[in-house]
């Protein structure tokens, strides 16, 4: 466990420009560019910590509303390997 | 008969009765309680919040209760709305003239489970989640699945007639509910049904009142408790995603899809350019895609393993001969689980400058037969590009289309709209009403109807309810007013008003 440091979690790693009006700063987790946040809403500020606790629980609900619908979740990808290898055209 | 205006301030007396009824702990005063059901989630001009709240709010616990408030409001004559979970599109469980909120969400129990015939019956405060969670210990499942699935309630989806997002393979709410019982405009309870047996899913015995009594928006009665239509809890599910270079493509696969009869077919989604440019703005799954994804399509398939990949296998085959491609586990899993809960819709929009500004999601639904979709999806864009030129608090977030039945034969068609709701001012609503008519209007041009799914309520789209129902629209009119000779139930909606005006 490591400790926590304010000066740490209020320091956003760099932001990566994905898009013209997307960034990234922590890997597949996309935050609108706050170039576009700064004449009609103001920008909370947010430790590291959280944003990373917010993308994970959305994680683990996602994964939780899979598990109350049914038991698998079916791999296209898999399906898709065997029609393309010839296995799955009957 | 003319009964107009709004409610007299309820007198002691009443206040009295009901708490008699119902006991004081149940009946709602404060001005919170009244305020928080004076509104849905659809956006409405704020400035006049205060014309929509009711006098006072009550939860009866029982039918029984329910059944003696509605004597109460019929022999008082005071408007009385219904209303669960609140989440509901068209303002129906929304006061137009003051009166009596029953909130039903205290009938939430579970009455009986029958694992032999399969259904269960509940009060309809139930929420299909919290169900669910119950009935996947007997490995069942009650799909009634809109994108509301966390907070909708089965009295809601009873009063709209809702639209599942698995409807194509299980039905929609009309099919899942078999019987309910009710609380007539008068105070009498009765339970409609196919014909007259609970657990029954086909009858030809006397009229089919479960029907009529289904997506009425509260205007007929008090739904209390339900009796539902069970499946067993799916083994597998199969969620792909694809992404096309234009529109034009991705119709046709859909189409395709929708038209091969395959068995554990749930449904098939099309989302369009001004969707995916939406999408982009914010969604994790889309930012990163490139530039030439254009359009996009999903299939959702349920049921016992062996054949959802059976079935699995003929939709990817059908897609890969359209030109699709598949954009992976990872996105089609995700994005198929998020669909069960749209409340996660980013709520802000851009303004022309592309700022961002905060802004409410609204859709416009109408359900649209397969041929016509280019045509009213080219018309409601210009409809909403018009809008937002003179108003530029509205944002056009796409649209997408989503197969209603397991034929292809019609779909639910969307446009979302972001709304600027704190800068809305009498000019712009009236501009975003005139909006809705000409939306409303071009569904009933291109042989469709208003709403597939969310009731057609609202001002604008329901000053065109009586063009669509033609002669249909004179028999509600004999039936709201036989059937509530005071108007107190939901009084306002659907321009019943008229029942009481003129000669039907
Ligand atoms: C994010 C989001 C996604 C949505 N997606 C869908 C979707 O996919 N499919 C869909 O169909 N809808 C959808 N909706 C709309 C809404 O969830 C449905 O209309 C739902 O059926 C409303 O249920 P509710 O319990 O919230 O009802 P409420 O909003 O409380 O009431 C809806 C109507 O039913 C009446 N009513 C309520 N309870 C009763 C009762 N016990 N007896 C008689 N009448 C009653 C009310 O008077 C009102 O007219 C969505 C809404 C949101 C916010």
């Amino acid at each position: 466990m490591s400790a926590y440091r304010f000066e740490e979690q209020h320091t956003p790693p760099p932001a990566r420009q994905v898009t013209d009006v997307a960034v990234e700063r922590f890997e597949h987790i996309f935050e609108v560019d706050p170039k576009l946040m700064t004449v009609h809403v103001a920008q909370q500020l947010f430790p590291n910590w959280d944003t990373l606790r917010i993308a994970a629980s959305r994680g683990d609900h996602l994964e939780w509303m899979h598990r109350h619908w049914a038991a698998e979740a079916v791999s296209g990808q898999k399906l898709l390997d065997e029609l393309d290898a010839g296995d799955g055209d009957r | 008969m003319t009964i107009t205006g709004t409610a007299p301030q309820l007198s002691d007396r009443v206040l009295a009765e009901l708490t008699d009824a119902l006991g004081g702990e149940y009946v709602l005063t404060s001005k919170t309680a009244r305020y928080n059901r004076a509104r849905v989630p659809a956006p409405f001009p704020v400035h006049r919040w205060r014309e929509r709240v009711p006098d006072l709010v009550v939860l009866p616990g029982s039918a029984e209760q329910v059944a003696e408030v509605v004597r109460i409001a019929n022999a008082h004559r005071i408007p009385i709305v219904p209303r669960d979970g609140g989440t509901g599109l068209t303002d129906g469980a929304v006061p137009e003239r003051r009166g009596i909120v029953v909130d039903v969400k205290r009938l939430d129990d579970i009455k009986e489970i029958d694992l032999d015939n399969r259904t269960c019956t509940v009060g309809t405060g139930i929420n299909m989640l919290k169900l669910n969670e119950v009935l996947g210990a007997h490995g069942l499942i009650y799909p009634d699945d809109p994108a509301s699935y966390p907070c909708s309630l089965v009295g809601g989806r009873i009063g709209t007639s809702g639209w599942s997002l698995v409807g194509s393979r299980f039905g929609h709410t009309r099919d899942l509910v078999l019987s309910f019982e009710l609380v007539l405009p008068t105070g009498k309870l009765i339970r409609v049904g196919d014909g007259g047996g609970r657990k029954v899913s086909k009858s030809s015995s006397g009229y089919q009142l479960k029907h009529l009594f289904m997506g009425h928006q509260g205007t007929l009665g008090i739904a209390t408790e339900a009796t539902l239509k069970l499946y067993p809890k799916p083994e597998a599910e199969f969620s792909p995603f694809w992404a096309f270079p234009d529109f034009d493509s991705a119709y046709r696969c859909v189409g395709e899809l929708a038209r091969a009869g395959v068995a554990t077919f749930a449904g098939a989604v099309l989302f369009d350019e001004w969707k995916v440019d939406y999408l982009r703005r914010d969604d994790e799954a889309y930012i990163p895609q490139p530039a030439d994804v254009r359009a996009l399509v999903c299939a959702v398939a349920y049921g016992n393993d062996d054949e959802v990949r059976a079935g699995g296998r003929r939709l990817l085959r059908i897609a890969r001969d359209a030109g699709a491609r598949y954009l992976g586990d990872e996105i089609s899993h995700g994005d198929w689980a998020a669909r069960h809960d749209r409340y996660a819709t980013p709520l802000h929009g851009r303004t022309p400058a592309g700022q961002v500004a905060p802004m409410s999601w609204h859709c416009e639904d109408a359900a649209i037969n397969y041929t016509n979709l280019p045509a009213v999806r080219r018309e409601w864009h210009s409809i909403v590009a018009r809008l937002r030129d003179k108003h530029p608090i509205f944002d056009d977030w796409g649209m997408f289309f989503y197969t209603s039945a397991d034929t292809g034969v019609d779909y639910l068609t969307e446009i979302d709209v972001g709304i600027w709701e704190q800068e809305l001012d009498d000019a712009a609503w009236a501009a975003w009403v005139d909006a809705k008519r000409d939306i409303a209007a071009v569904a009933l041009n291109h042989g469709g109807s208003i709403s597939a799914c969310h009731g057609s309520c609202r001002e604008g789209e329901v000053d065109l309810v009586p063009l669509e129902l033609g002669g249909g629209y004179d028999v509600m009119l004999q039936v709201k007013r036989a059937l509530d000779p005071n108007n107190i139930m939901n009084p306002g909606k659907y321009g019943l008003q008229r029942a009481y005006e003129e000669a039907p």
